[in-house]
């Protein structure tokens, strides 16, 4: 699309609004996992985090700013390495020969915080989407 | 003491283009109406986002998992400003050829 430049800032906001999309999957997935002591793989849930990287937005390439204008894209999401937190449960299935049961190292505040920043990322990203539509509106506006 | 100029150093190629050029008859003739070639490009550029916008809602209605909301929405309003940039350019066509069309003689 060579028509419209503005397409570019709603290509790098869209790449964004995906990006606190999936942050967002992830802090609700370790919200919903914060008492899982079985996940897949053995063991207690552990903690995921995304990891941003800016990648080139399609369409772009062309432009002499190819280099100065990114989008962002979720690399990996990777797992926090934290131990688990033990609690004495002697009763609980999963408990080990003491009878200690790991469960997952969250912590909801965090996760909470998480969650609203991704809330507010998504909103700005929706901002500035909103703001080059306006611009493209104004644009064709000339005149009349 | 020297005093530089104040007149702005004029491109050469503003220069030349400024220079008033015959034009020849076979130019004339090769010359195509651009602005309907802009609105032709105009509307093949709103007919392929178009398509994408349908496309974006087809698969977010299928349940495609890398489908979410805002792409089909972004698609859409792509798709909405391409026809309305292509509905802009005819309606400057058609005003330019009223215009020469209500030409006193």
């Amino acid at each position: 699309m060579s028509t419209m430049d503005f397409f570019t800032a709603m290509e790098v906001s869209a790449s964004g609004l995906s990006a606190e999309r999936t942050r967002m999957n992830v802090a609700a997935s370790n919200l919903a996992n914060a008492q899982t002591t079985q996940a897949t793989g053995g063991g207690p849930y552990r903690r995921r985090d995304v990891v941003m990287q800016s990648v080139a937005v399609p369409g772009v390439q062309n432009t002499p700013y190819a280099q100065a204008v990114k989008g962002v894209a979720v690399s990996q999401i990777s797992q926090d390495t934290a131990p688990p937190r033990l609690e004495y449960d002697p009763g609980h299935p999963q408990a080990d020969a003491r009878g200690y049961v790991a469960y997952p190292n969250i912590n909801p505040v965090e996760e909470m915080v998480d969650m609203i920043t991704a809330s507010r990322a998504y909103e700005a990203g929706i901002t500035s989407m909103t703001t080059a539509v306006n611009m493209a509106e104004r644009a064709l506006g000339i005149g009349r | 003491m020297s005093i530089a100029p104040i007149a702005p150093p004029v491109a050469p190629e503003v220069s030349a283009a400024a220079t008033v050029r015959q034009i020849t008859g076979a130019e004339r003739t090769a010359h195509k109406p651009e602005l309907a070639g802009a609105f032709g490009a105009a509307l093949a550029d709103a007919h392929a986002a178009e398509r994408t916008a349908t496309a974006a809602a087809e698969q977010f209605a299928k349940g495609d998992p890398g489908m979410g909301i805002h792409e089909v929405m972004i698609a859409s309003e792509k798709a909405n400003i391409s026809v309305r940039y292509a509905t802009t350019l005819k309606n400057k066509a058609l005003e330019a050829y009223r215009e020469l069309m209500n030409t006193q003689v």
